[in-house]
């Protein structure tokens, strides 16, 4: 043990040491990390309408499932209500987004009149690309379970 | 090509439109509540998580697996 580590190493008032508390986060985040980069590696580099694609899929989504309703974290308290005027902001940019890509769609998101999809999809295709896009979506999974 | 490019551009203004949005709610004595906020608001009850959360798996679902 280094000189400086024993200022660290102190025990809390339960008696347990901080600086292994320290350690052992540091190592959970660590493996917590790399298991997710290699997860997303993984899911990135599947084959679209693959059986694999969908499991990379369902996988995490049955992990969220249990973990929102099994053992959630400790949730973001939301506000007890909403302010209508600014909350209609959102309403009228989603609403114009929802039409704008419905009305691609109902031309059958040809070339000339692409859905967000027909877009979107070239643009994920490299493998690194996929691979962070499907990272920030399970981040986002993981935001949705602490509200 | 022209309708292509009206069609991306209007993606583009929207989706600007969303970032900056977010952006705004941010600022400090604002009204417009952040999407955490209203998506939180909404997620309260038992019925709206679930929707949430659905909507969530099927946009990996939508990306990702097709």
């Amino acid at each position: 043990m280094a000189a400086d580590d024993v200022g660290r190493l102190q025990p809390s008032r339960s008696g347990r040491w901080l600086g292994s508390d320290r350690a052992r986060r540091r190592i959970r985040r660590f493996v917590i990390g790399t298991g997710l980069a290699g997860y997303c590696w993984e899911a990135g580099g599947t084959a679209p309408f693959s059986s694999t694609a969908l499991l990379s899929v369902l996988f995490p989504g049955a992990v969220i499932a249990v973990i929102a309703y099994g053992r959630a974290p400790e949730r973001i308290k939301p506000p007890d209500s909403l302010d209508i005027t600014g909350f209609s902001y959102w309403i009228v940019v989603l609403g114009v987004l929802f039409e704008w890509e419905a009305s691609a769609f109902r031309d059958d998101s040809v070339w000339s009149h692409p859905s967000l999809t027909l877009l979107v999809h070239p643009l994920i295709g490299p493998h690194p690309i996929k691979s962070i896009a499907f990272l920030l979506w399970l981040l986002a999974g993981w935001g949705l379970v602490r509200r | 090509m022209i309708t292509r490019l009206i069609t991306v551009i209007g993606f583009v203004v929207v989706i600007g439109a969303i970032v900056t949005l977010e952006f705004v709610a941010r600022r400090p004595t604002n009204k417009i509540p952040t999407i955490g906020e209203w998506l939180g608001y909404l997620m309260r009850g038992r019925a709206g998580r679930v929707l949430i959360l659905l909507g969530w798996l099927w946009l990996g679902w939508h990306y990702f697996a097709r």
